[in-house]
This record gives structure tokens, C-alpha cells and sequence, in this order.
């Protein structure tokens, strides 16, 4: 068995964005706000999405807003896309480990398909524009994962208790999978990201343990079952977890194009 | 498995189902939710918001309840609503009667809004419209009373300006004075250190929205 390296380094991740959040509490306030929207050494950031439910909601430009989205964007478009989800979100870490629980109770094997969170990003857009308030940020787990973690405000954890009691016993990982806007967002800037998981052909045994290990069945699959030279689907969070169950080193994570 | 599927392994029917059918179900179940949740926040009382918020309406739709604000606010005076606010769950607020708003010359909480709810362009503590104080018990005033509280006014960070002492004839007593503090509202910035430091158990002097400007009939 290999070091997991890439795993242990998300969760090192993981943990770091959550100390993040937190550090305001503890007076050493490195970074102010939430996924949302956030400064972090002086440098502003907000969530793409999250800019513009709150500009057609509001039908109120302004353009800081604008450029901290951008920086955002203009990251995960380099990292990956849906990295934001693998590595930085903390409904993901959580989601994560009530996935590993499922698995183990063998509850809950429905799967809706990944186009859902497309459909809720244009809702949500929709929505927003229509009723006037942004609508994704009222109920979105995220913004109330983080400012429990901010606010020490417990009460609005219900909602992601409800997420995992759905998970554990409906539907597997329905929330990341099929409704979240802002996977859906991610995963559109992912479809074209530079940042990729990539075959090494020659050195692979078939032996399947990757497509084991990806925890998306329909990011891996299709792209190794079709000999392509890299995982082309938008929903992959790379998260790595393919490249460090290969014991063949056959998989590796890759920022530039494709050498053919 | 026929060859026409075999690129993606999803059939017709897996892909209706799962690329149209679903979807527009939980948009459906989405759309009836929103409809039960979606309520203007200002039809369940006011909600004083930080310096600068924009009509309640309009703020409500550009908060993306990042909190930047509440932890700029030196006094900790900015909460986040819970779930009782219903659609403006997350959003900023102060509660005066617990910690009012201090009136920092910098505004650091406008400052620090990233997407205009609070306007950060705001730079005179003077300008700044939460609300107006109004004396909403008068029975309960001691100052109306005829006894010399007038904490109110002496609190009032725009003493003299947003609060006066109007004296007046105490025709209970027929020999004493009745010292009335009176808000002005064009002064008023609805900070709400008034209805902090009323002595009384419950304020007699609250925060409340500001009332639209009143065009004068005469004036057309």
C-alpha cells in the first residue's frame, strides 16, 4: 500500500480552509469572511456564483465584487474546477465522511445524475433575478457550515444534518452530485480546465483499482474505458484518489496540455 | 449493450430520466419550498441593520451573508440572523438593546461589505440612516414624566442635534418642568444608543424604521 499522499495533502487542505474561517476567533484574523466572500492577506475573494446571484438579485454592480470573483474563478480555473469541491469546500469534507458511513451501512444506493447541478446553478440564477434575493445563499449549506464555524451559530446545522440524513438513507452523495449550484459552476470551469488527471498507458495493469477508488463513478470510467489521454469530465474534483491507489504509477495529475 | 450506446452507457431512457425528469422534479420541489420560504424579511418586523444597508428590500437581495461585517465590527455588535428571519437567514443585524452601534468615524463595517448591501463608499457617521429613534411609551418616559432622567439625550452620540431637551410648563404639578427630549429624524441615524442606555426595564425609546420623507401636500 502506497503513502496516500494525495489524500493526506487534501486533508491537509481541507483542515487548513476550516482554520481559516476560524481564525477571527481567535484574534488572528488571516482571513475575514467565508466561502462566500472572503479576504485573505488583503487580497479579496468571492464566490463566482455568489456574485451573481447577489447582482441579479440586487441589480447592484459593483466592481471589487466583480474583480474578487474573477480572482476566484481564474483559481479553480487553473486548479481544476471542481477542485473547489474535492479541496476547499467544507459540505464536501462532511458529505465525504457520511459517505464513508453509507458505505459501511449499505443504505441509500440511489445515485441522480451530475447534470443536476447545472440545472440548479441556471435555477437558482433564474430564481434569484425573478424573487430578488440571492437564492442559493439563503439555503446553502456552505454558507451555513462556515458561519457555524464563525459565528458559533449551531442552530442552522439542522439543514446539514437534513442533508446527511438524506444521504445516509435516500440517495448516495445527492447533495455534491446532483444539487449544488456551485459544483455546477465549477464543474462547467472544470470541462475546460488545464489541470487533469492523465493515463500513462503504457504502464497501466487493468487492474481496476482506480475506477474502485474514484468516487465518482462516471468521472473515471468513461475516460479510461474510451482510451482517452486524460479524465475529460468536468465533475472530477481531483482529488487524487485514483492516482494514489495506483500501484502501477499509471495515473498523474498534470497542469498543461496533454503530451500526445 | 448495443453499440449505439456503448460510448457512454447510458441508454434513452437513463438519460431522460436522469438528464430531464429529475431535474425538473426537484426544480418543481424546489419552486413549491421557495414559495412557502420566500417572504419579505421587513414583513416580520425591522431588522436594524449595519451603516449603510441599503432599502431592506434591495439589501436582502444583495447580502451574500459572508460576515465580513460582523467581524469588523470592533463592538460585536452585528449579529447574524438564525432561522427565524426566514429568507434573510444569515444576514447581519444589531440589537440595540444589547449592544448598539458605537458609530466608529471609519465605518469598518461598510468597509468591509464586498457586494453593496452596505454601501462602503459611506464615509460620515452623520449620513448614516439605520433607523429613527422614536419614544414609543410615553407614559413610561421618565423625563415625560417630569422627573430629570434624560439619559437618552446625554447617550446621544448627535446630542443636541438628533435629541433636544424641549422644556415645557408641567401642568400636573403646576409649579415644575417637564424636560421632553424630542428626536429629530433628519438628524437621527437610528444608531440605537438611546434605546441602550433607557433605564427603563423596557425601553421607552426604540429604534424603528425611518418613515418616508414626507412631501408636503402644499408643496405641489
Amino acid at each position: 500500500m502506497r503513502i496516500r499522499k494525495w489524500t493526506i495533502a487534501r486533508r491537509g487542505v481541507q483542515a487548513g480552509v476550516l482554520a481559516l474561517i476560524a481564525s477571527p476567533l481567535f484574534g488572528m484574523a488571516i482571513f475575514r469572511g467565508n466561502l462566500s466572500a472572503g479576504t485573505l492577506f488583503g487580497i479579496n475573494l468571492a464566490d463566482p456564483p455568489a456574485f451573481l446571484q447577489a447582482t441579479l438579485a440586487s441589480r447592484v454592480f459593483v466592481p471589487s465584487f466583480l474583480g474578487a470573483a474573477a480572482v476566484v474563478a481564474a483559481l479553480y480555473y487553473v486548479t481544476g474546477g471542481r477542485s473547489f469541491c474535492g479541496w476547499v469546500c467544507p459540505v464536501y469534507l462532511v458529505t465525504e465522511l457520511g459517505e464513508k458511513l453509507r458505505s459501511k451501512l449499505g443504505t441509500g444506493q440511489r445515485v441522480f445524475s451530475l447534470s443536476g447541478t447545472r440545472w440548479s446553478l441556471g435555477i437558482t440564477l433564474a430564481l434569484s433575478l425573478l424573487v430578488g434575493v440571492p437564492f442559493f445563499e439563503i439555503v446553502s449549506p456552505i454558507g451555513v457550515l462556515t458561519r457555524a464555524v464563525m459565528f458559533k451559530a449551531w442552530q442552522p446545522l439542522l439543514l446539514i444534518a437534513a442533508i446527511m440524513a438524506v444521504e445516509l438513507l435516500f440517495a448516495r452523495r445527492i447533495w455534491c452530485r446532483s444539487l449544488c449550484p456551485v459544483g455546477g459552476f465549477y464543474a462547467m470551469l472544470g470541462r475546460y480546465s488545464p489541470t487533469r488527471v492523465r493515463f500513462v498507458r503504457e504502464r497501466c495493469t487493468n487492474c481496476g483499482d482506480c475506477l474502485v477508488a474514484c468516487p465518482v463513478e462516471e468521472v473515471l470510467a468513461p475516460s479510461l474505458v474510451a482510451a482517452a489521454v486524460q479524465v475529460s469530465s468536468g465533475d472530477c474534483t481531483r482529488c487524487g484518489a485514483c492516482i494514489d491507489v495506483c500501484e502501477a504509477r499509471a495515473l498523474h495529475m498534470q497542469c498543461g496540455l496533454p503530451e500526445q | 449493450m448495443d453499440s449505439n450506446t456503448s460510448h457512454t452507457g447510458i441508454t434513452r431512457r437513463r438519460f431522460l430520466k436522469d438528464g430531464m425528469l429529475v431535474p425538473l422534479a426537484l426544480a418543481t420541489a424546489g419552486g413549491c419550498l421557495s414559495t412557502l420560504f420566500l417572504r419579505r424579511a421587513d414583513a416580520r418586523g425591522f431588522y436594524l441593520r449595519p451603516p449603510g444597508a441599503l432599502d431592506e428590500t434591495r439589501f436582502v437581495g444583495a447580502c451574500i451573508k459572508c460576515g465580513k461585517c460582523a467581524q469588523a465590527c470592533p463592538y460585536q455588535a452585528i449579529r447574524m440572523a438564525g432561522g427565524e428571519a426566514g429568507v434573510a437567514i444569515g444576514t447581519p443585524h444589531i440589537i440595540a438593546r444589547e449592544t448598539p452601534c458605537y458609530l466608529c468615524p471609519d465605518i469598518p463595517c461598510a468597509k468591509a461589505c464586498p457586494s453593496g448591501a452596505l454601501d462602503r463608499r459611506l464615509d460620515d457617521v452623520e449620513k448614516i440612516r439605520m433607523g429613527t429613534a422614536v419614544i414609543v411609551d410615553r407614559e413610561n418616559c421618565l423625563s415625560l414624566r417630569g422627573l430629570r432622567c434624560e439619559v437618552c439625550y446625554r447617550q446621544c452620540p448627535l446630542i443636541d442635534k438628533a435629541i433636544t431637551i424641549e422644556p415645557r410648563h408641567n401642568p400636573r404639578t403646576g409649579m415644575h418642568t417637564i424636560m421632553e427630549p424630542v428626536v429629530h429624524r433628519d438628524k437621527c441615524v437610528g444608531c440605537g444608543i438611546c434605546e441602550n442606555a433607557c433605564v427603563r426595564e423596557k425601553p421607552v425609546i426604540v429604534v424603528q424604521k425611518s418613515p418616508p420623507v414626507q412631501k408636503d401636500a402644499y408643496e405641489l
